[in-house]
C-alpha cells in the first residue's frame, strides 16, 4: 500500500511531517492503528536500528528517525488505547546515580518505543529507590545506563536494592553504556547486556518473549 | 647501589621510585623534549615517551602516596610532558547562580555531580544549562548576548609558565572544559541531542554556531601563540568524534561541518612552528585519514575497547603518517584489572607501538578515581620497563 510504504520511507528518512501526514492518510483509508504500528512503524524503526548497527546511520540520522516515529505515534496513541492494544512491555529507563550522560539512554528509549514498548523515562542520576518505585508501579523491565566506569558499580547497588526490597523476581534488568560489557552484566546479575540502542530493543523483545 | 638490595628496606612507594630511576638511568640519553620530538618525527628515540593523564582526585592521591608535589613527582616518574593551562581569565565576572550552577565564558552552566563511594569517590562538572538550546533561528543565535571575546584572556604570563619546564615537552591545552574544539563546544551550547538533530534538520544553525566557536578559538589561539609559541612545543585540542561502537556523525557530515575548522586550527598552530595533538575518545578509525590530510601530528586516546581502534591495525595503517598517543585501557584494565594485567597490556602496546618511533604511551583518558593505586604503580613501572628501544 503506497501510503504505508510512504510512511516507512518517511520514518527512515526522519521526515516527521510527512510521517504524520501518511499516518493520518492511512487512518482515513481505514487502516487500523495497530496495523500501522506493528506493520509499518515498528519494522521501519527496526530498519533504522539495523542501519545504525551496520554503521550506515549515525546518531543524527537515528535521532531524526526516532523523532518522526514519535510524532507518528502521537497520532496513533489515543486509537491504540481505545482499541485496548497492549504495548510489547513496560520499561523504566534511567542513567544510574552519579551519571548524567543520557544520549545513549535516550536513544535506547526511542528504539524501545519504536519496538512497541511503553517507556517510563526516569531521566538521569536515578537512585536505586526510584528504580524500585518503578517496579512497584508495574514495569516489567528496567534499563540502566552508565557512561563512566566510576558510576558502573551503581548498577550492582541498584540490583542489590531491588533484591533487598523483594522486587528482583518481579523485573528483568538490562544494562548498557560505553564501559559496560557482557561479562560485567553477568557479574552483577543483570538479565541482559546491550551494546547499543538497537541491540537493547531486540534484547528487550527477547526478554518479553521469554516471559511468554 | 644495587636496587634489589635496597628495596627490602624501603617503603613500597620509595622502592617504586627507585626501580623507575634505575630503569630510566639505563635507558635515557635524551631530554624529554627531544625524545618526544623524535617520536613525532617518526624516529626511534632512546625510549618511548611517557605521558600521564589523571583526574584531580588521582593527582591528589598520587602526591599523598609518593609524598611529594606533583611537578617533582612527574620528574621522578619520567613523564615527558608538562601541560600548561594557558591564558588567565580576565573578563567579566563569571556568574554563580542561586541553583548552585556556575557559568563559563560561553554562558553554559554546570553543576557539580558526585559519584562513587569511599576511596573512589569523586566529583565532575556536568552541563546543567545550554544557553542556545531553545533557539530556533540563525538570527537568534547570531544575537545571543553570551558569545565570548578573546579579549577576556590575559596571555602575558604563559611564556614564563612554559619556561618553568625547561627540557620537557610543553603542551598548551587550555582547560578541560574549554579546550579548542567545535562539536564539543556546540554540544555544551546547544545540548547534545539538539545539535545532533540540527546536523540533519538545521544545518544553517550548526554552521552559525561552529563559525562563532572556530572564530573565537582561532583568535584566542593566535594571541596565545603570538605571546608564547616559542616557549611550548605542542598545541593540544580535544573534541570527541567517536562513541564506543562507531562515529557520532558520519564522515560526510564531519567533512562538511567540522573538517574546515579542524584544518584551520592545525594550520594556525603550524604557522607558529607548533606540533598539534588532538584528543578524541571513541571509535574514530574512519576519520583518521581525514585527520592526516588536515595535517594532524599526534592522535591521542586510541581507546582500545572502542570498535576498530586496535593499536596494531592503527599502527600498520597510519603509524607512518601521524604519531599515536595513548592506547592503555581505562574502561577495564586500569580500574578492574590486576597489576599483572596492567603490565601485560603495557608490554603488548609497546611491542606493537614502538617500531620506527611515532608512538607515545599514555592511558586513553584520565586515570579516574576508581583506579587502584597499585595499578597506577604497575602502570608506571611497566612503562619504564618496556619503554627502552633496543641497543642504540
Amino acid at each position: 500500500m503506497a501510503t504505508l510504504e510512504g510512511l516507512r520511507t518517511a520514518i527512515i528518512d526522519g521526515a516527521a511531517e510527512k510521517a504524520v501526514a501518511h499516518v493520518a492518510e492511512a487512518l482515513e483509508e481505514g487502516v487500523d492503528a495497530s496495523t500501522i504500528l506493528s506493520g509499518t512503524l515498528i519494522p521501519a524503526m527496526a530498519e533504522v536500528g539495523r542501519r545504525f548497527e551496520k554503521g550506515e546511520f549515525f546518531v543524527p540520522e537515528m535521532l531524526v528517525a526516532a523523532r518522526a516515529m514519535k510524532e507518528a505515534l502521537r497520532l496513533l496513541k489515543p486509537r491504540l488505547a481505545a482499541a485496548a492494544v497492549e504495548p510489547a512491555g513496560r520499561v523504566a529507563l534511567g542513567t544510574v546515580r552519579g551519571d548524567l550522560h543520557d544520549i545513549g539512554k535516550n536513544l535506547v528509549s526511542m528504539m524501545l518505543e519504536g519496538a512497541g514498548f511503553e517507556v517510563l523515562d526516569l531521566g538521569v542520576d536515578v537512585p536505586p529507590e526510584r528504580f524500585a518505585d518503578a517496579v512497584r508501579g508495574g514495569v516489567g523491565i528496567i534499563g540502566m545506563s552508565a557512561l563512566l566506569t566510576t558510576t558502573m558499580p551503581m548498577m550492582k547497588t541498584t540490583i542489590e536494592h531491588l533484591a533487598q526490597m523483594g522486587l528482583r523476581g518481579a523485573v528483568r534488568v538490562m544494562v548498557g553504556g560505553a564501559p559496560v560489557t557482557e561479562a560485567f552484566a553477568r557479574s552483577i546479575g543483570a538479565d541482559l547486556y546491550a551494546s547499543d540502542a538497537s541491540a537493547a530493543a531486540r534484547g528487550a523483545l527477547s526478554l518479553v518473549a521469554r516471559e511468554g | 647501589m644495587t636496587p634489589g638490595c635496597r628495596h627490602a628496606n624501603l617503603e613500597p612507594e620509595a622502592a617504586t621510585l627507585e626501580r623507575i630511576a634505575a630503569l630510566r638511568a639505563g635507558a635515557e640519553s635524551m631530554s624529554a623534549r627531544d625524545r618526544v620530538m623524535a617520536a613525532v618525527a617518526q624516529q626511534e628515540p632512546d625510549r618511548v615517551p611517557v605521558d600521564l593523564w589523571v583526574a584531580r582526585e588521582v593527582r591528589q592521591r598520587l602526591t599523598e602516596y609518593f609524598g611529594c608535589d606533583y611537578d617533582s613527582l612527574l620528574d621522578m616518574l619520567g613523564v615527558d610532558f608538562r601541560v600548561v593551562q594557558g591564558p588567565r581569565y580576565a573578563g567579566p565576572e563569571i556568574e554563580a547562580h542561586p541553583d548552585g550552577t556556575v557559568g563559563d565564558v560561553w554562558g553554559v552552566r554546570r553543576q557539580t555531580v558526585s559519584y562513587g563511594e569511599g576511596a573512589s569517590r569523586g566529583t565532575y562538572l556536568e552541563v546543567a544549562h545550554s544557553p542556545l538550546a531553545t533557539m530556533t533561528t540563525v538570527r537568534e543565535i547570531e544575537q545571543y548576548d553570551g558569545w565570548p571575546s578573546p579579549d577576556w584572556w590575559d596571555c602575558s604570563h604563559i611564556a614564563d609558565e612554559c619556561r618553568r619546564h625547561a627540557g620537557k615537552c610543553v603542551v598548551y591545552a587550555g582547560d578541560r572544559l574549554d579546550r579548542t574544539a567545535q562539536l564539543k563546544t556546540a554540544m555544551y551550547l546547544r545540548g547534545v541531542e539538539q545539535i545532533m538533530l540540527d546536523l540533519v534538520l538545521n544545518p544553517a544553525i550548526v554552521e552559525c554556531i561552529v563559525a562563532h566557536i572556530t572564530s573565537y578559538f582561532l583568535d584566542l589561539n593566535r594571541r596565545v601563540f603570538q605571546a608564547a609559541a616559542d616557549a611550548f612545543d605542542i598545541f593540544m585540542m580535544g573534541d570527541d568524534f567517536g562513541m564506543q561502537t562507531g562515529l557520532l556523525v558520519s564522515p560526510q557530515k564531519w567533512e562538511r561541518f567540522f573538517e574546515p575548522g579542524f584544518r584551520q586550527y592545525i594550520d594556525l598552530a603550524h604557522a607558529h612552528g607548533l606540533k598539534v595533538m588532538h584528543h578524541t575518545c571513541g571509535a574514530v578509525e574512519p576519520l583518521i585519514p581525514r585527520f592526516i590530510d588536515a595535517g594532524l601530528d599526534i592522535l591521542q586516546s586510541l581507546q582500545p575497547r572502542a570498535a576498530g581502534m586496535d593499536l596494531a591495525v592503527l599502527k600498520k595503517r597510519y603509524g607512518s603518517h601521524l604519531c599515536l598517543q595513548g592506547s592503555i585501557d581505562i574502561q577495564q584494565t586500569m580500574p578492574y584489572g590486576r597489576p599483572e594485567d596492567v603490565r601485560h597490556e603495557v608490554r603488548e602496546r609497546m611491542r606493537v607501538g614502538k617500531p620506527g618511533g611515532g608512538f607515545i604511551i599514555c592511558t586513553a583518558h584520565n586515570l579516574q578515581a576508581d583506579v587502584p593505586t597499585e595499578n597506577i604503580v604497575a602502570l608506571l613501572e611497566a612503562y619504564h620497563e618496556f619503554a627502552p628501544y633496543e641497543t642504540r
